[in-house]
């Protein structure tokens, strides 16, 4: 099977594109590598504070008349991207691939989901209507109207370039308000291309805005007396430590979300056949970097067979996976974003050796890239047995594609494994008993819940939640959640003498 | 070849129906007498990847398991791309009736691999699966009328 043809020819100059424009930046120059190769795929700017205050004034110039223009006409604006969204599907698939490694599937994957946003937000007639009450005194009518605020801004991570900055955008400029994106300037290019379709659909210069960069950006947005909120994923400290806090300092809004650790809690009464495929995509799917990733897996029961039976199922299916270039077809995993990060990962593979986990399938080293290409930022996947919630294999985020196995006897323990993680992103449970599922679904802490399903991700229509050192904020992105975010509540209490 | 990933089987899938669509155009082009029927086949091959593609691009997400949704075998389903020259109509038309037989199987056996993971793309593939029962139907017909 040939491998698909690239969209990304050559080397891509990223430019901001601040009121309707695309315009070149003052700052240094990063480059940007396709992990899977090492080449050099685009130049992204790191851009100042002059360019990220520009970006802010003209967002905040264009806010008035956005502000003004109907819904209806708002989500016209929406329709259209969603037109071009859909007219351009695979190449901003293939995009993503060239950008980020991951696999052709998960980038199509990544596209609908992102698109799915932009549909829900389409609504914003009916989403952002308001309520009200008739003679609350005699007379006396009160109603509550939602009122966008004004610039805000979105802050992606590098796992899902397309995607999560979707999250939020268009919510936010469905509801009035105008946005600053700043992408991660690992994999600029998705924004890029979002961008353009954004120019193409006809929405007035300024209320969309894309800063490339790196801290500068983030403190200048942090710091802006003129942006009213900012949405962030990234990982737990920068939320926790940097964004949550400064927000807090300025009076903003803030939806910051955090890293994670997650439990895959599998019960001996479970589908093994379906079980086993959800672990493979849980653990290694986008090389284990998501926030909704499995990172251990808690047996349940003294059942050995059963034990024994998971164990070499999840072993030599993992074993068989094909890894390497994304744009081929076959491949079922791709390389993680680049060297540091691998880095990053080998060396939680050693510090749960040191602590006593098992090596059962080693992705240091004992794997096969299909093609011609270094192993760089390769990793095979790995799963360590004799796992202990205690080692930092469990208590801190990995962030790859690793499989760490905790025994426990009962569904108890294994909850109290969940609920003790400071991290509290995504849990799910493998049964096939209703009572056992109910049971978990409502006593474990997390945001996300799963029953049968490896990754929890919420659709458009919902939040996608997060507790304790996975979320700081109040409101979540997506869905109706983030039309609250995006809006204040203003109550009008009416009287006509 | 095996194959895992949603993405290869579904180009393999709008492969096998490429390939049947041509194989059909050549039988019209050799068989005048049904070649209304064979290259009404032929169009409706377009109409099975367009339904394909639409499932899979439309239920894709990266909450399933897209990379690890199948175990096809490819050498099981592949067929010859046109009608072997020697043959005559009987043989050419059992010809067919052996690929329909084929691509039957292979979205039959997609379908149950996928059934947990892929929600749309089973189900489209059952309902390929089904026209082309329908069109094996008419080909053993056609064949009898021979």
């Amino acid at each position: 099977m040939a491998i698909l043809e690239e969209p990304i020819k050559g080397i891509v100059e990223v430019k901001n594109y601040i009121d309707g424009e695309w315009v070149e930046s003052e700052g240094e120059i990063q480059d940007v590598v396709n992990p899977v190769n090492g080449e050099v795929i685009a130049r992204v700017p790191i851009s100042t504070k002059e360019e990220i205050d520009t970006a802010v004034e003209a967002a905040k110039v264009a806010f008035p008349d956005w502000r003004r223009t109907p819904p209806v006409a708002r989500g016209r604006c929406l329709f259209r991207l969603k037109e071009l969204l859909e007219a351009n599907f695979e190449e901003l698939s293939r995009v993503q691939t060239q950008e980020h490694g991951k696999t052709i599937d998960e980038s199509r994957g990544e596209t609908r989901r992102g698109i799915e946003n932009v549909e829900v937000a389409c609504g914003i007639p009916t989403l952002m209507q308001g309520y009200n009450s008739e003679d609350i005194v005699s007379g006396i009518d009160e109603y509550l109207i939602p009122t966008p605020l004004g610039v805000f801004g979105i802050i992606g991570p590098f796992n899902f370039p397309f995607m999560i900055p979707l999250w939020s955008a268009p919510y936010a400029v469905a509801t009035g308000n105008c946005i600053v994106i700043k992408p991660s300037s690992e994999v600029p290019l998705s924004q890029m291309k979002i961008a353009e379709l954004v120019d193409e659909a006809g929405f007035p210069p300024g209320v969309w805005n894309v800063v490339n960069g790196g801290r500068t950006v983030v403190n200048g947005m942090l710091d802006h007396p003129d942006i009213e909120g900012i949405t962030f994923v990234g990982s737990t400290p920068t939320a926790k430590d940097v964004i949550y806090p400064r927000c807090g300092a300025t009076g903003k809004r803030v939806i910051a979300q955090g890293g994670a650790s997650n439990f895959m809690v599998i019960m001996p009464d479970c589908n093994l056949k379906a079980t086993i495929p959800a672990m493979m995509t849980s653990f290694f799917g986008n090389a284990g970097q998501r926030c909704l990733a499995g990172q251990n897996a808690i047996i349940v029961g003294d059942d050995d067979r059963f034990y024994n039976e998971f164990i070499n199922g999840v072993v030599d299916t993992a074993k068989k996976i094909i890894i390497g270039n994304g744009l081929d077809e076959e491949v079922q995993m791709g390389p993680v974003r680049d060297t540091e990060k691998k880095t990053k990962i080998l060396s939680y593979i050693s510090n749960g050796i040191e602590e006593g986990a098992k090596i059962r399938l080693d992705g240091r080293g004992d794997f096969k890239i299909k093609g011609d290409y270094p192993d760089t930022c390769f990793l095979g996947p790995t799963i360590m047995e004799n796992v202990k919630p205690e080692m930092k294999i469990v208590t801190e985020e990995i962030f790859g594609p690793t499989m760490g196995i905790i025994r426990v006897k009962t569904l108890d323990e294994a909850i109290k494994i969940c609920d003790d993680n400071p991290f509290h992103n995504a849990d799910a449970i493998f049964t096939s008993s209703g009572r056992t599922a109910r049971e978990f679904k409502y006593r474990v802490k997390s945001g996300n819940v799963g029953i049968n399903v490896g990754i929890v991700a919420p659709m458009a229509f919902f939040p996608f939640s997060g507790m304790r050192d996975s979320f700081f904020g109040i409101l979540h992105t997506q869905g109706k959640e983030a039309i609250r975010f995006f809006t204040e509540s203003k109550v009008v209490i009416e009287r006509w003498p | 070849m095996p194959l895992n990933t949603s993405a290869s089987v579904i180009s393999f899938a709008k492969q096998l129906e490429a390939d049947s669509a041509g194989f059909y155009e050549k039988m019209a082009e050799r068989y005048p007498k049904a070649a209304e029927l064979f290259l009404t086949f032929s169009k409706e091959n377009n109409n099975y990847t367009m339904m394909i593609q639409r499932a899979y691009y439309g239920v894709i997400t990266d909450a399933i398991e897209g990379c690890f949704a199948f175990s096809v075998e490819t050498d099981k389903y592949t067929f010859e791309r046109e009608p072997a020259k020697e043959l005559g109509h009987t043989n050419a038309l059992n010809q067919a009736i052996d690929m329909e037989q084929k691509l039957i199987s292979f979205y039959t056996d997609a379908a149950e691999q996928s059934k947990a993971f892929m929600a749309d793309v089973p189900r489209t593939f059952l309902i390929v699966a089904k026209k082309r029962k329908d069109r094996e139907d008419k080909l053993r017909m056609l064949l009898k009328e021979t």
